[in-house]
């Protein structure tokens, strides 16, 4: 056991901590918003627990709590999250389709430029030397961390989806215009979504960055985001468990092709491609089976148009 | 800021202005056709600069699995004046325009004929450059490959000129890229604005069901658009290469993005928008200052970010009226 441990227990922790991130991007998806946004707010996290466990500045404040500076990493990474979540949502929220996953792809990539180039997080070198989390001795241990978080999560999404919350989300992901004539107020619930996604991201990174260590501008970049999304959409993205099996799915591919050796990559893409061709309504979509796919809302001849380049004012 | 300063900047930024312009026409074509992007454009730009690099040199040194073998023994036919590597370029960006009708017959196509979700269109194209980039790597290794600096033989290096006490400088390849790219546009606005295959395209783009019914094969102008749009990417992916080097197989990943703000900054979906949204980042990054120049490459996606805010549907985009 300590032996399969030692040698897939990275890899396990991995396949949970995709899962999560996952879950990150499935939130704001629930409420119809495609948002690329999850790798920033991981990013983010990540920063703020690496600063805080590793900065001179905050060597009192770790002295003093010991252990507790890693629950308190995880809430300061939550919060400062959530906070950066409404900051940008709000404005960004407004827009809808392509244009909301472009500003998302824009948010991701101004972080990564700016973190690229302060000093506190390290510039290029990022920060290092991170200390394991609780005085972990072996990375397997961080799925007590992982495990318990995406229980939790995958619990939190099951009560959203049947509270009143979910059930507003789904209309405004049906019918954003009809949703806001029946009294569901579209903004308040797509940031909520797009804050819960966020603070999730932020937490995941919080947890990573003892998990890896190390932390730099490599973790939030644009390619996080599309494999993220990919995770998603190739999981399933109308059911709890998409994402989470998505994501480890996805994150398997390439340790699976591991013999294909140099290959194994091209196999990846290849893979995303007959996924997104032959199970367009994921593989938890797939699985559930019977249900055949809604039919195209418009005939397949005509291309899907974008719908609503922002809204008139 | 001196006048010989605000000149060096107008230039530079007019020059790489002009190749973001004609990268993201291709982009903006594929949209305003499909209403889908390509993700994989990136990854043709990066084909593009390495299939002309094929034709002038003629070999891949260092590693790879394409280490060795010379195409040309006797030297390459397509290097040593300037016409011959024009023609290079061409066959370059042709292939490229190939590869990227083919993207579409494999990852677009099959996905238009079930009416699947545009995103999923997205996550293929996805896949498809993560093909297309580890292929190149498979093949030609991770190298920078320079153009050989005689590749387009004797030509003048630079232009210079005093002013003001100080030298601003034009380099050669500046110029021919501005050059290039006012061609091709001209060409483009020729053939979309004046020609019957124009006409139809624009017809395409207005409304693919009208004009199905209106006798215009609507799978033959996707195609013809995806081969403009991939022989447009390509050649701005050999003007690229040919200014910096070709920087390994993530060559294109930047400018796929940056492509992506340009052509949400004129607005996407529209031809002389992508025109404007290439030229506005040009320059807005030819004149972030000096000090700053770490933050350049978040120029285009500050500008992306705030014109979404202010102005969704881009500089010179319609605003679609939204149906209830």
């Amino acid at each position: 056991m300590t032996e399969f441990l030692a040698q897939y227990g990275f890899l396990i922790v991995t396949l949970v901590q995709a899962g999560l991130l996952g879950l990150s991007l499935y939130f704001p998806l629930q409420a119809g918003q495609l948002s690329l946004a999850s790798p920033g707010f991981y990013a983010v996290g990540g920063y703020v627990a690496a600063i805080l466990l590793t900065n001179p500045a905050f060597l009192g404040l770790r002295e003093s709590l010991g252990n507790a500076v890693f629950p308190l990493s995880w809430l300061a990474a939550a919060l400062i999250c959530g906070v950066l979540g409404v900051v940008v949502g709000v404005p960004a929220l407004r827009l809808r389709g392509i244009y909301l996953a472009l500003a998302t792809i824009a948010f991701v990539e101004i972080l990564r430029v700016v973190s690229l180039n302060l000093a506190i997080t390290g510039g290029a070198v990022g920060i290092f030397g991170i200390p394991q989390a609780f005085g972990f001795q072996d990375r397997w241990q961080y799925i007590f961390l992982f495990g318990p978080l995406l229980l939790l999560t995958l619990l939190f999404a099951r009560q959203v989806e049947r509270s009143r919350v979910g059930r507003a989300f789904r209309a405004i992901r049906e019918d954003e215009l009809a949703a806001d004539a029946m009294g569901v107020p579209p903004t308040r619930y797509k940031v909520l979504a797009f804050v819960i996604g966020a603070v999730l991201a932020g937490i995941v990174g919080a947890m990573s960055a003892p998990f890896l260590n190390t932390w730099n501008a490599k973790q939030g970049t644009f390619d996080a985001s599309i494999a993220i999304l990919a995770f998603v959409l190739i999981g399933g993205s109308r059911n709890i468990w998409g994402p989470v099996v998505g994501g480890a799915l996805l994150t398997a591919v390439p340790e699976l092709l591991r013999f294909l050796a140099d290959w194994r990559l091209v196999i990846n893409g290849l893979v995303l491609v007959v996924a997104s061709l032959y199970l367009p309504q994921g593989i938890v979509g797939a699985l559930q089976g019977g249900r055949r796919p809604a039919p195209p809302r418009r005939p397949p001849s005509v291309p899907v148009v974008v719908e609503a380049k922002g809204e008139t004012p | 800021m001196e006048l010989s300063q605000l000149i060096q900047n107008l230039l530079n930024g007019l020059a790489i202005g002009s190749v973001y312009a004609i990268f993201a026409l291709g982009y903006t074509l594929v949209f305003s056709i499909l209403g889908i992007i390509n993700f994989a454009h990136g990854a043709v730009f990066t084909l593009g600069a390495y299939f002309t690099y094929t034709l002038v040199v003629g070999q891949f040194e260092n590693n790879g699995l394409l280490r060795g073998i010379n195409l040309f023994p006797d030297g390459s036919p397509f290097a040593g004046n300037p016409w011959a590597f024009a023609l290079a370029t061409l066959i370059g960006a042709a292939v490229a325009g190939v590869v990227a009708v083919l993207i579409e017959r494999l990852a677009f196509r099959p996905m238009r004929a079930r009416g699947a979700d545009p995103l999923l269109a997205l996550v293929s194209s996805l896949g498809v450059a993560l093909v297309i980039v580890n292929l190149i790597q498979l093949l030609v290794g991770a190298e920078i490959y320079n153009f050989p600096s005689n590749a387009y033989g004797e030509v003048r290096p630079a232009l210079s000129f005093e002013l003001g006490g100080r030298t601003v400088i034009v380099r050669t390849v500046q110029l021919i890229i501005f050059g290039v790219s006012l061609v091709m546009l001209a060409v483009l606005g020729y053939v979309i604005g004046r020609t019957k295959v124009g006409k139809a395209l624009r017809a395409v783009a207005e409304s693919p069901g009208t004009a199905s019914l209106l006798g215009i094969s609507v799978d033959r102008f996707i195609l013809i658009t995806f081969f403009l749009s991939g022989f447009l990417g390509g050649l701005a992916g050999t003007l690229v290469g040919t200014a910096f080097g070709v920087a390994g197989p993530y060559f294109g990943v930047t400018y796929g993005l940056k492509g992506l703000a340009v052509i949400v900054l004129g607005g996407l979906g529209s031809i002389p928008g992508a025109v404007v949204g290439g030229l506005v980042i040009g320059l807005a990054e030819a004149f972030v200052p000096g000090d700053y120049s770490a933050y350049k490459d978040a120029v285009a996606f500050a500008l992306l970010f705030l014109i979404l805010l202010v102005r969704p549907q881009g500089l010179l985009g319609r605003a679609q009226i939204q149906k209830v």
